[in-house]
């Protein structure tokens, strides 16, 4: 059953970060805006992160017939996840995110080169949490400015998203239960909730000879 | 809070204005355009030669005066413009 979930969660992930990164770049070529340009890389990592995991889990149900994949590859895959939420934060204008201090800043790498790839996997888990708990608290704050409905739904998509995080991480202390389908099925809707705007807007591209970026 | 345009908001608002008057008359004038999108006529003239030579806005003589009316590749731009303004925002952001 989470097998199956998880196949479905990675392949909606896939598909619904390759169509909205598409959509950011003809957004991004047809009106030369840096934002749809972060934009287009953050959606394209999600959906690349997601498609790694996806293409995993079939490569090795299909060739090896075994259910679980490389911790390596689930790592990375986790991990260009999170680039892309970064940039959806990055977006929002993080300022300090990274500590400035040298000191804190070799004190913060150490750490790596004593953990497991199991560690790194839920580091880079809570990493993806903490922007996405950001992005989504960013997002409802402009839907309280605007009161757009297309602004509920991607604040609610990215709170989603960040709570099946969170759950999948309880799901730890609590091994063998449900949580973990539920933090799949949770994110799922998260994706759903994410791609609601996008499919309300016409999907035609119109090609402009020159770059408008030179004043 | 002051809130700042970007370049692009300012591209559309100059176009958004000069749709206005080519629907009304011959064409926005640079003083309608400085009132209009609230900018400094040295600002406003580099984007404006910009926006002409891209073909988003043609320029016409009038009286006494340079005009300046939308063109269709300037329609097309401000259609796509809406729309990814509208797709930005849903994502609490500023085009």
């Amino acid at each position: 059953m989470e097998l199956f979930l998880e196949g479905i969660l990675n392949l909606i992930g896939f598909i619904v970060g390759l169509i909205i990164g598409g959509f950011s770049y003809v957004g991004y070529k047809n009106t030369g805006s840096p934002v749809l340009f972060r934009l287009t890389i953050a959606f394209f990592a999600i959906g690349i992160g997601f498609g790694i995991i996806w293409s995993a889990y079939i490569t090795n149900e299909i060739f090896f017939e075994e259910e679980k994949i490389n911790r390596g590859i689930q790592a990375l895959g986790l991990g260009i996840q999170t680039i892309g939420y970064f940039f959806i934060a990055f977006s929002h204008t993080i300022k300090s995110f990274f500590p400035k201090s040298r000191y804190f800043r070799s004190v913060g790498i150490l750490p790596l080169f004593f953990l497991s790839v199991m560690n790194i996997e839920h580091i880079i888990r809570a990493f993806s949490f903490i922007l996405l708990v950001y992005g989504a608290i960013e997002t409802i704050v402009s839907y309280i400015e605007g009161k757009q409905k297309g602004t509920l739904a991607v604040g609610v998509g990215l709170a989603l998203l960040a709570f099946g995080e969170f759950i999948a991480w309880y799901s730890l202390i609590f091994p063998e239960t449900v949580l973990y389908s539920i933090s799949i099925i949770i994110k799922i809707s998260g994706l759903l909730s994410l791609f609601i705007p996008i499919s309300k807007l016409p999907l035609k591209k119109i090609k402009f000879d020159d770059d408008l970026d030179q004043e | 809070m002051v809130t700042y345009r970007t370049k692009i908001e300012i591209i559309g608002d100059i176009l958004v204005s000069a749709q206005e008057k080519t629907m009304e008359q011959d064409g926005a004038s640079i003083m309608h355009l400085i009132r209009n999108v609230n900018i400094s006529h040295t600002r406003l003239s580099k984007i404006l030669s910009n926006l002409v030579s891209q073909g988003l806005l043609e320029q016409v003589n009038s009286d006494r005066a340079y005009k300046y009316r939308i063109s269709v590749v300037g329609k097309d731009f401000l259609g796509e413009y809406k729309k990814f303004n509208k797709f930005t925002s849903d994502f609490g952001l500023t085009i």
